[in-house]
């Protein structure tokens, strides 16, 4: 494994062919190129039904150990989401290959929607209803892999208070929290409980300061 | 091209790994000193002096015992240092040319200081000789194929690194000693 990809990252710096003989050995530049390029190039595809049935195996295992307290289920898809966050944004932006910051939350919003969703689930949420300080935006899910095949038990709570795809508000928070922005989101609306549509309400808390070294002397 | 030595600083300042390699000549010195792997010398030479507790009969061997120790305790320094140095020069870099400006290397008579920082804040820095061209995107490179690839996706390293806990897996370390050699 440790070879195939050493090759890879070889292959990446191979000068190109037409250099001119007197140009210096230069990595090929790969930043320059439309983004949607890049990443379309990068993905690999994993079976969708797999992924369905394995976060539908999650969910009711969890409804399981928690007595279906919902509440409590919401809660822990949530943590796991930030712990899976956490690590995903850096795989974001390899992939995304973003080299700077959104300079504003719409940016980041477009970029989320845009570029985040299409390269995890490959879907594009839809965003809308920002509130008038632009600090608080909705995500319409018009498709979710997640929900596909699934209905919600038949107990008349778990309409009203398990968030089947709770997870991906934990996503959200923890990639976004390791890139300086501490976020809440909560979903506000399910198809799954018989709502028109899935939506999940985003709302900027505040920008995380940079960690200043220790002082020592 | 000659490359000296390699840094990578978590967002809360830490220096989480760095290596420094020898350069195939040893005529010019290079700034840091060549001395990463002495650590793992120290325990040795520490039971040594452990079992004679006699410091001033032994004169020759408590000086190489300090000499290990200031050498590594030198490395620890000079992390600290290029840190503190990098995150001052990127705040100086910001303030005078805007959020988005970047501070990319800076260079002495002596050597060449290269800086890649993500969006993450994770930073990563290389020295190298003066000659060589801009090392950006060879940062973003190993970002994307070692970091991302070895260390993120690794399900048993931890989220966070203190320490350097889980940067120092095989296929990183193999992977960053090819990559690196491989354009010197």
């Amino acid at each position: 494994m440790a070879a195939s990809k050493a090759s890879r990252l070889g292959e990446e710096y191979e000068t190109p062919k037409a250099a001119p003989p007197p140009a210096p050995v230069r990595p090929r530049l790969t930043l320059d190129f439309p983004r949607d390029r890049i990443w379309k190039t990068r993905i690999e595809k994993v079976n969708a039904e797999l992924v369905v049935l394995t976060y539908g195996t999650i969910v009711a295992q969890l409804c399981k150990d928690f007595d279906s307290d919902y509440v409590e289920v919401n809660k822990q898809l949530d943590k796991m989401g930030y712990n899976i966050g956490l690590r995903l944004i850096e795989d974001y932006l390899a992939k995304s290959n973003t080299m700077r910051r959104c300079s504003n939350f719409r940016e980041t919003a477009e970029m989320v929607a845009k570029v985040g969703f299409k390269i995890f689930l490959n879907i594009t949420p839809t965003i809308t209803n920002w509130t008038s300080d632009s600090k608080q935006f909705s995500l319409v899910f018009d498709e979710n892999p997640f929900a596909d095949f699934v209905e919600l038990p038949d107990d008349n709570r778990a309409q009203d208070e398990l968030w089947y795809s709770n997870i991906l508000c934990g996503v959200l928070r923890g990639a976004l929290e390791m890139v300086q922005m501490q976020v809440e989101a909560h979903f506000i609306s399910d198809v799954l409980r018989g709502n028109d549509t899935t939506e999940m309400r985003v709302s900027l808390i505040r920008y995380i300061d940079d960690e200043l070294p220790p002082e020592d002397d | 091209m000659v490359i000296y030595s390699f840094y990578i600083f978590d967002r809360h300042t830490e220096c989480i790994y760095s290596k420094i390699w020898l350069p195939p000549t040893p005529n010019p010195p290079p700034p840091p000193p060549p001395s990463t792997n002495t650590p793992t010398l120290a325990p040795p030479a520490a039971a040594h002096d452990g079992t004679a507790p006699l410091p001033p009969a032994a004169p020759s061997r408590t000086g190489t015992h300090v000499d290990r120790r200031s050498v590594s305790a030198k490395a620890g320094d000079d992390a600290k240092l290029i840190f503190g140095t990098v995150f001052s020069l990127r705040n100086m870099v910001r303030k005078l040319g805007g959020e988005d400006d970047a501070f990319i290397n800076y260079r002495t008579a002596q050597y060449k200081l290269h800086y890649y920082e993500t969006a993450s804040n994770l930073r990563f820095v290389m020295l190298t000789d003066t000659a060589t061209l801009s090392m950006r995107s060879v940062l973003h490179q190993i970002y994307i194929n070692l970091w991302v690839e070895f260390v993120v996706k690794n399900p048993l390293s931890p989220v966070e690194h203190k320490g350097g806990v889980g940067v120092k897996n095989e296929l990183f370390e193999l992977g960053l000693d090819q990559f690196v050699r491989g354009l010197m």
